[in-house]
């Protein structure tokens, strides 16, 4: 579970988040929406600590990542990350992109390693690209193969940022299918999202974020069907 | 035809010429390789988390890349007395010393921008993955920075090889200089600087063309 306590950000004199309370539960499917500048990728770096957070609290099963005393490596191996622009090793094959961690995180040999890695890959559909070169695969390949990534370090919590905002819309579908299952099978998942059509159907609760606030939030029909902050009236329009 | 080419001044120079080059080539290539150790260490100064370090570091490159070769090899040779110093340093000595000092402070701006180079998403991916800064380093930035630094540092090879021609002034028996002692002995003094030159571009043209072949190669 994710607790998030007054959480401020700034960068410099630019506040990005102005006081953030949000819980998340355990296999709750959380989609954050809003306009690009709102601060909503911010929030979702504040929970690995990718940033540092200003001011505030983030607890991750109670344990609180601002604590200077907390090992955010370990913590980190339980919150995978999956970036907008997939951030694949170039230098090293699916199968090694995958292996990486597992054994020099958890010290894993490479065999166990590799063990582990070939199911994940079966699951994201591509088995057979074990031992291709990230540039020979296509913009949804690369971001299954990093979810998969990110999924070897057996995570509880998996965060999304823009997963889907980097490609091309034919490859969309592919990548909205594996966090899906993903979904499905009871992950804890925080999706920054321009997909409205997969908060809706996948979130478990849509959050809005503008000018580093929380301005609504609910379940999907409550927000996309009856929006009640005028901001996210707007937002919506836009969009739909 | 032949004899005649074969008996031309151009020829004649070249066997004192060659003498010149290999030591052109033992100075750049030792200046180089221990350049490259001492750039290392300094690059990596640039790039820590210490101030300390960082700045040092700094320094040494500001300093080395704001005077000029020539004064720094006059400075070691003639300035560093044995008084000063307690040991004499001989003239082929000074040489490599200025070079590798030169070629270290390049070398450590190569690798500095070279880690700098590497998208700051391969960092974040990697520690997001629960890595630690020193694991990220090690698996994914450095392998992919070296790959970046391979053509730069061609050319501090070729920037090297025609620095060694200042040597000449501490007289070190490099190529530019045999050139001088043949020309002031023969008086042929255009056809001896056509072939030194011509030895520089036999060295320095396929080095270049190679490095073209290898960043394309490399992608980089």
């Amino acid at each position: 579970m994710i607790e998030i306590k007054d959480l401020h950000k700034s960068f410099g004199d630019l506040e990005v988040l102005s006081g953030i309370n949000a819980k998340i539960n355990q296999k709750e499917v959380v989609c954050v929406i809003g306009p690009s500048g709102s601060g909503k990728s911010t929030l979702l770096r504040c929970l690995n600590l990718l940033e540092d957070v200003t001011s505030g609290q983030v607890l991750i099963d109670g344990v609180d990542l601002t604590d200077p005393a907390t090992n955010i490596n370990e913590l980190r191996t339980n919150v995978g990350m999956v970036f907008q622009h997939f951030n694949l090793f170039p230098h090293k094959t699916v199968l090694e992109n995958i292996t990486l961690a597992p054994q020099k995180v958890k010290g894993l040999s490479f065999n166990e390693a590799k063990e582990s890695a070939l199911p994940l890959l079966d699951k994201v559909g591509l088995a057979d690209k074990a031992n291709a070169y990230p540039e020979s695969l296509s913009g949804g390949q690369k971001q299954r193969v990093a979810i998969a990534r990110a999924l070897a370090m057996n995570p509880n919590i998996m965060l999304f940022d823009e997963p889907t905002s980097a490609l091309d819309p034919e490859l969309v579908g592919e990548v909205l299918q594996v966090m899906k299952d993903l979904a499905k099978e009871g992950m804890t998942m925080v999706v920054v999202t321009h997909e409205m059509g997969f908060a809706r159907e996948v979130g478990d609760r849509v959050i809005f974020m503008d000018e580093g606030i929380i301005q609504e939030e609910g379940n999907p029909e409550q927000i996309f069907q009856d929006p009640q902050n005028s901001r996210t009236q707007s937002f919506l329009s836009k969009i739909l | 035809m032949i004899d005649a080419i074969l008996e031309s001044p151009y020829i004649d120079s070249l066997p004192t010429l060659f003498e010149g080059l290999k030591m052109t080539l033992l100075i750049t290539i030792s200046g180089l390789f221990l350049g490259f150790i001492l750039g290392g260490i300094v690059g990596l100064g640039r790039l820590s988390n210490s101030k300390i370090l960082r700045g040092l570091s700094t320094v040494y490159v500001e300093i080395v890349r704001g005077t000029p070769i020539l004064a720094q090899v006059l400075f070691i040779y003639y300035g560093l007395t044995e008084d000063l110093i307690g040991i004499s340093i001989n003239a082929l000595t000074a040489a490599i010393v200025a070079i590798t000092i030169n070629a270290a402070a390049y070398i450590a701006e190569i690798v500095r921008g070279a880690v700098y180079s590497i998208e700051k998403g391969q960092q974040e991916a990697g520690r997001s993955l629960g890595l630690t800064e020193r694991q990220t380093m090690r698996y994914i930035i450095w392998p992919q920075a070296f790959k970046r630094m391979i053509p730069p540092l061609g050319n501090q090879f070729v920037i090297s090889l025609k620095d060694t021609s200042l040597f000449s002034v501490i007289a070190v028996a490099e190529v530019l200089y045999m050139g001088k002692q043949y020309y002031n002995v023969t008086f042929e003094i255009f056809e001896t600087l056509v072939m030194v030159c011509v030895l520089y571009l036999v060295i320095t043209i396929p080095t270049s063309v190679y490095l073209r072949h290898l960043e394309r190669k490399l992608d980089v």
